[in-house]
């Protein structure tokens, strides 16, 4: 039973840097959240290192309308934060569509949605 | 009641004890690797261990331990197969003063195939194949001499395309199994001679075919603070999914000896989702007296090999080797 048990811390040690599949840590706007004024910006940090050429966010409004005003950008200097910048959001309720690929090539997906205050 | 009790729990247990469990990721949705059925995932992983101590629906009733280990390997993306052993320990009628038994059960290898795959609905299904094979355990912990094969449909479903209306509800996922365990033989004969009379007794177990079924009812509070809305509550509990599971089994023909009566648990607990492992701790609540006389108890660590091993162990054997992606949105 122990070589059983050291033999399997081996194999967990010899694993090297744990990164898993990367999950939406948190947002800004905070996911289900109401804010005021519009935001600027839609800021997603996740529970892994992203592969840039791989990850994108899309906005919508509740008319299906992209309302971003750029493409999604991964920070180099934190790669498990990306962003993407909008358009001047008026009161309503908006989606935010991501899908990335972490750094080892896992790929998820998600949505979630917040509201613009009047 | 039957002559020979233990036979018939040994059958129960055997069909019950099903270890290969699997987590998946559908969308939005984590299904998380389950204990009393398996869902409908396909990946890579390691439990080990499984513990769970019940006291069976014999008469009289026994404790029985039970420590099992799965390991499930994919061959491609959505083909799989899984190898899972399990020692038991049975406390005979009695307790100190009298033996036991204790040894491993019949293995059991699960060929497990994904069907179907829907992110925006939060819906998969896959088919499997399990063989328990004969002889491969001890007998004195009832491990049989013939094969069982079970075909069985697995589903999740999870709630997430509920209109915003039902936010609440969103966090709620089911998942389900059916399956039909079809044993080598229909019948087991023994022939004992009364030592006193030298007479012969001869008798005649019938093996029946039973209807494997059950579902689980979990509530997510990863899905909630990422998908529904982040209510600031603490990491530890952001990581719970709360769960029920059901598992049944019902002889459906060659009942002769066995009888038809259902039997299974209901298992309220929780699972703890790290980021690449998983602890659950659930209570087995017997649903009738054939199928315990007191709450047992299964707890289970579980590791995401797809995510510790995610060149190597963790990865299908036959896939590409550079996963490439492709971005949503057209670029």
């Amino acid at each position: 039973m122990r070589s059983i048990i050291a033999s399997i811390a081996f194999l967990f040690a010899a694993a090297g840097p744990v990164f898993a599949h990367a999950h939406l840590d948190r947002a800004n706007p905070a996911v289900g959240s109401t804010v005021t004024p519009a935001p600027k910006e839609v800021v997603l940090w996740f529970t892994n290192q992203l592969e840039p050429a791989f990850s994108s966010i899309e906005v919508r409004n509740e008319k299906g309308a992209s309302v971003q005003a750029g493409k999604a950008v991964v920070d180099r200097s934190n790669r498990t934060r990306m962003s993407v910048p909008l358009k001047s959001l008026p009161p309503g309720s908006y989606k935010v569509m991501w899908r990335v690929l972490s750094v080892d090539t896992h790929r998820t997906v998600g949505d979630f949605s917040f509201r613009v205050g009047p | 009641m039957f002559k020979n009790s233990w036979p018939l729990a040994m059958l129960a247990v055997t069909l019950a004890a099903s270890t290969a469990r699997a987590h998946e990721i559908v969308g939005n949705r984590f299904f998380p690797a389950t204990l009393a059925i398996d869902d409908p995932g396909v990946t890579d992983e390691l439990a080990l261990p499984t513990v769970s101590m019940s006291k069976t629906g014999d008469v009289a009733s026994f404790k029985q331990l039970d420590i099992s280990g799965e390991f499930a390997k994919r061959i491609t993306e959505d083909f799989a197969i899984s190898v899972a052993p399990t020692w038991s320990r049975l406390y005979a009628p009695g307790g100190l003063t009298t033996n036991g038994a204790r040894g491993f059960q019949n293995v059991e290898t699960l060929l497990k195939y994904r069907l179907f795959k829907n992110d925006e609905h939060e819906f998969v299904m896959s088919a499997g194949l399990e063989i328990e094979w004969g002889g491969s355990g001890a007998q004195g912990v009832g491990a049989e001499r013939f094969n069982v094969y079970t075909p069985t449909l697995y589903f999740g479903k999870g709630f997430g395309d509920l209109p915003a209306s039902m936010n609440w509800a969103r966090p709620f996922a089911i998942t389900g199994q059916f399956g039909y365990s079809i044993p080598g033989v229909s019948k087991v004969v023994t022939a004992t001679v009364d030592p006193d009379t030298l007479e012969q007794d001869i008798d005649t177990e019938y093996i029946p075919r039973v209807f494997n079924w059950g579902a689980t009812l979990q509530y997510s509070m990863p899905y909630l603070k990422s998908a529904v809305v982040d209510l600031g509550l603490p990491d530890f509990i952001n990581r719970l999914i709360p769960i029920v599971e059901a598992s049944f089994q019902t002889p459906v023909s060659n009942t002769a000896t066995s009888g038809t009566v259902t039997t299974g648990t209901i298992n309220p607990g929780v699972i703890y989702t790290g980021k690449t492992y998983q602890f659950a701790i659930e209570a087995q609540i017997p649903v009738n007296r054939q199928s315990g006389t007191s709450v047992g108890v299964i707890g289970q660590l579980h590791f995401y090999l797809d995510d510790i091993f995610p060149n190597t162990l963790g990865r299908p054997i036959f896939a590409n080797n550079i996963n490439t992606g492709r971005p949503m949105f057209g670029r």
